[in-house]
């Protein structure tokens, strides 16, 4: 469904990513590993289309996307949920849900797709009208990944989902990442937490100073002593 | 008694279009952060543009509107995209130093078009009076004072309802997540600052019957609408509108019970103590 | 004081074009004479706006007040009650210095933003040219008419268009040192930082209270001197010239097509325009009023779109450019 090929990217003309080559197949939840500034977050940002790409090319379900803009991208159904949830703060949880269906594809079916997250996160319909800045950092996990799939995601990016939410929310988060997982929603997971991709993960790949250092399913690259190197910036 | 309620009122009617300035120049900065010192220069080509019509065409200047407010949007459009694009998000001073530029181009190429002498432009119902128990309302006032709040009205359904509204609000609030979410944030600062400079078509229509209008009063609108602005909290409508009025009700009540010059002052040093003591603006909601 | 300082008081450069412009009274004719004197005239005002705006990046939209302090003020002490025109410029210069202290204070107090800051002064812009235009003692809206000028230098006389320029010349330079010397000093160090991040600055222990007064006193002051002495050569007070926001906004703007921050680009940018200015104004003054006004409003939108820092830093990172190739 994805291929990412040779994909060198940076910001003002210093690499960040050096021929970086990656796949998701359809209905694959493929997790994105590494420690702080291996490049996993520039390399979801290259794929939404923020951050330009300076050599290879990103084929997504067989067309070449690299020179699409960040808006065509989420029309085409690349859509990521970024780190830090980045909530409209004063509109309201509804506001929020419908601008994530606001691009031309998931215009049409966007109160099918409220139903459906209302269904997933049955605790926002109790919060529709609230402000979404006076939500608790959970809910507003819950907000922007409603946001997303309301976006008529076909591959759904999540950018450190479990990032500053507690254990209870890490684990209802993940619950959800399953059961979308598992309704056939294709789906690249960058995360740090190592031990909760690689238990959630069809496969990973782990990211060490802008180059892949390890890839393969998940119990290999568990067991790969380079992982944890990798972590430890060794 | 009479003469502070006579004030009061068309300080209020005068106000309303003062809000609808701000409103505009509200929007602009609330989407890209922009405060546009060339704004007053804006609304005197709006109204020269209907004068130009009128000495023509004979059009009244409400009828104008048809064709100056496209006019105005298209050229708002364009001078965004090429002159004030390519410095957005630098340091503000750049940003004032760019549109203080423009206002001293569009202010003297009216000056070199029209020339300097202050000139009236007529209406239909300029001269018309109504008269409500001591007071006396002008036509002219009423229309823009109705249509003020319509355009205001207006202007928050269309924010708060629609998805090109809530488009820009995200672009407002959170540009990063709106480009995530398919917002081209591009097409949005282009299309609000048009639309800015749209609403100033209006204003300049509204405020145009029986003022005489000189190419040189821009900074001095641009002034009366920084002063609404920042009053009415910068982005919030209601805000913006209520300082639009309280601007108009202190410039018409400073003139009548003040000695000439402290009332002029007058709406400067509210501004002031506003600024100072309630930088958030008159309404504030958390 | 860096030695840098000293190092390029001893360039023999500043001392030539000095001399140089010191005997243009014997060479030009009156009339471009008037012209140079004009342009000293902007280019001490944007040098001294400098210090605020460009090394300290205070957008201060309040400096036609400190112009208007020193030209009405003593203009009207001298007219009304017949004091010396060296003490109304003390009093006048110590005026605007309170006005720009009082500014700063509130600036301070109140921990006003940038946009808030330039809104602010411009208020205060606005203020006082409302004031001074309706208020009879500074002549209200018909102005002053100051008393000929014989030569007395002890009244504050020059002895007509040479003595007024090289009053300027002197005040000009004056502005430039002063520019020079603040960017040489510890001041110059702390109004940069100040400029570029004031959390920071305030974080290793810049006051910005005192260094921000301080830069505003100083250029108030030296503002206000220019105001003096410009009307002295104008013998006319015109309010709507001297207090009007119209003279912050030209002076802004020469300072930046210039390059603000360095000491050489506003006073540049004075020298580009104000003459070519004054030339159309002169030609086309009648046929086409406000021509040289939209020739700088094209002037500077160009220049900010081309070359952001202005006109003087690009020439010199130019010459570095070149000077590197050939090594």
């Amino acid at each position: 469904m994805l291929e990412v090929r040779d994909v060198t990217a940076g910001y003002d003309g210093v690499p960040v990513l050096r021929n970086v080559s990656l796949t998701v197949g359809k209905g694959e939840l493929v997790g994105l590993l590494g420690a702080n500034n291996a490049g996993k977050s520039t390399l979801i940002n290259v794929l939404s289309g923020i951050v330009p790409v300076m050599s290879g090319a990103i084929l997504f379900e067989g067309q070449d996307i690299a020179a699409m803009s960040a808006p065509r991208r989420v029309d085409a159904g690349v859509v990521q949920v970024p780190e830090g949830r980045l909530v409209f703060p004063q509109m309201t949880v509804r506001e929020n849900l419908l601008l994530g269906g606001v691009n031309s594809t998931a215009r049409p079916n966007r109160s099918r797709a409220l139903e459906h997250v209302l269904s997933l996160f049955p605790r926002l319909g109790e919060r529709m009208e609230q402000k979404a800045g006076t939500l608790s950092g959970g809910e507003q996990q819950m907000v922007a990944l409603g946001r997303g799939l309301m976006a008529g995601a076909r591959l759904l990016m999540l950018d450190e989902p479990s990032l500053g939410l507690s254990p209870l929310f890490v684990q209802f988060i993940f619950g959800i990442i399953d059961k979308l997982h598992a309704e056939g929603l294709t789906i690249l997971l960058v995360e740090q937490n190592l031990a909760l991709t690689l238990k959630h993960a069809d496969r990973c790949y782990v990211l060490e100073r802008g180059v892949v250092a390890v890839e393969g399913r998940a119990e290999v690259v568990r067991d790969d002593p380079r992982t944890r190197a990798a972590y430890l910036g060794m | 008694m009479e003469e502070l309620l006579q004030a009061i009122v068309q300080g209020f009617f005068v106000g309303s279009t003062y809000g609808l300035l701000a409103l505009g120049m509200g929007l602009v900065y609330g989407v890209s952060g922009i405060v546009n010192f060339s704004h007053g220069d804006f609304v005197t080509l709006g109204m020269y543009l209907c004068l130009a019509l009128f000495s023509a065409f004979a059009l009244d200047p409400y009828v104008s509107i048809i064709v100056v407010l496209p006019v105005m949007t298209l050229l708002g459009a364009i001078v965004y995209q090429y002159l004030i694009r390519p410095i957005a998000g630098r340091h503000l001073l750049m940003i004032i130093q760019l549109t203080l530029g423009l206002s001293l181009l569009l202010q003297n190429a009216l000056m070199m078009t029209f020339g300097g002498q202050p000139t009236r432009t007529p209406s239909m119902i300029e001269s018309k009076l109504f008269i409500v128990g001591d007071v006396v309302i002008r036509g002219s006032h009423l229309v823009a004072c109705i249509s003020s709040f319509a355009l205001a009205f207006l202007l928050y359904f269309v924010l708060q309802s629609t998805d090109v509204g809530r488009s820009i609000r995200a672009v407002q609030q959170e540009p990063r997540a709106a480009a995530l979410m398919g917002v081209d944030v591009g097409r949005v600062q282009v299309m609000t600052f048009a639309i800015g400079i749209g609403i100033l078509a209006i204003a300049a229509a509204l405020l145009l019957p029986g003022l005489p209008i000189q190419p040189n009063q821009g900074l001095r609108l641009t002034v009366i609408t920084l002063l609404v602005f920042v009053l009415g909290g910068m982005t919030n409508f209601v805000g913006i509108m209520l300082g639009g009025v309280v601007i108009g009700v202190a410039e018409a009540v400073g003139t009548i019970y003040m000695t000439e010059v402290l009332g002029q002052l007058l709406p400067y040093l509210i501004f002031i103590a506003i600024m100072l003591f309630r930088p958030q603006g008159l309404v504030w909601r958390s | 004081m860096r030695p840098e300082f000293f190092a390029q008081l001893r360039s023999p450069v500043p001392w030539i074009v000095l001399a140089v412009a010191a005997v243009m009274p014997f060479v030009l004719p009156n009339y471009y004479l008037h012209i140079f004197t004009i342009t000293l005239v902007y280019a001490a005002l944007a040098s001294a706006w400098n210090i605020v705006g460009g090394i300290a990046g205070q957008i201060s939209l309040a400096h036609s007040l400190f112009v208007g302090c020193g030209a009405m003020l003593s203009s009207a002490l001298l007219v009304r009650y017949g004091l010396n025109m060296w003490l109304g410029v003390i009093v006048s210069a110590a005026a605007a210095a309170a006005i720009g202290a009082m500014i700063s204070f509130i600036d301070f107090r109140f921990r006003l933003g940038h946009l808030s800051f330039a809104l602010i002064t411009m208020a205060f812009a606005e203020m006082a040219e409302i004031y001074v235009t309706g208020t009879e003692f500074f002549g209200g809206a018909s102005g002053l008419f100051l008393p000929k000028d014989t030569g007395d230098f002890f009244a504050f006389q020059f002895g007509g268009g040479r003595g007024a320029f090289w009053a300027m010349l002197a005040m000009t330079a004056l502005c430039l040192l002063a520019n020079l010397a603040i960017l040489n000093s510890p001041l110059g160090y702390y109004l940069r930082s100040i400029r570029d991040n004031e959390n920071a600055a305030q974080a290793i222990g810049v006051g910005l209270l005192r260094n921000k007064t301080l830069a505003m006193t100083i250029s108030a002051v030296l503002t206000a001197i220019v105001g003096a002495i410009y009307a002295r050569y104008l013998a006319f007070v015109d309010p709507y010239l001297l207090v009007s926001p119209t003279l912050t906004v030209e002076i802004i703007l020469f300072a930046t097509v210039g390059g603000l921050g360095s000491v050489i680009g506003p006073a540049l940018g004075a020298f580009l325009l104000a003459p070519l200015g004054e030339i159309l104004r002169g030609h086309f003054g009648g046929s086409l009023p406000g021509l040289h006004y939209f020739i700088y409003g094209a002037i500077v939108v160009a220049v900010i779109l081309v070359s952001p820092a202005g006109v003087w830093p690009a020439i010199v990172s130019r010459l570095a450019k070149r000077g590197r190739q050939k090594a």
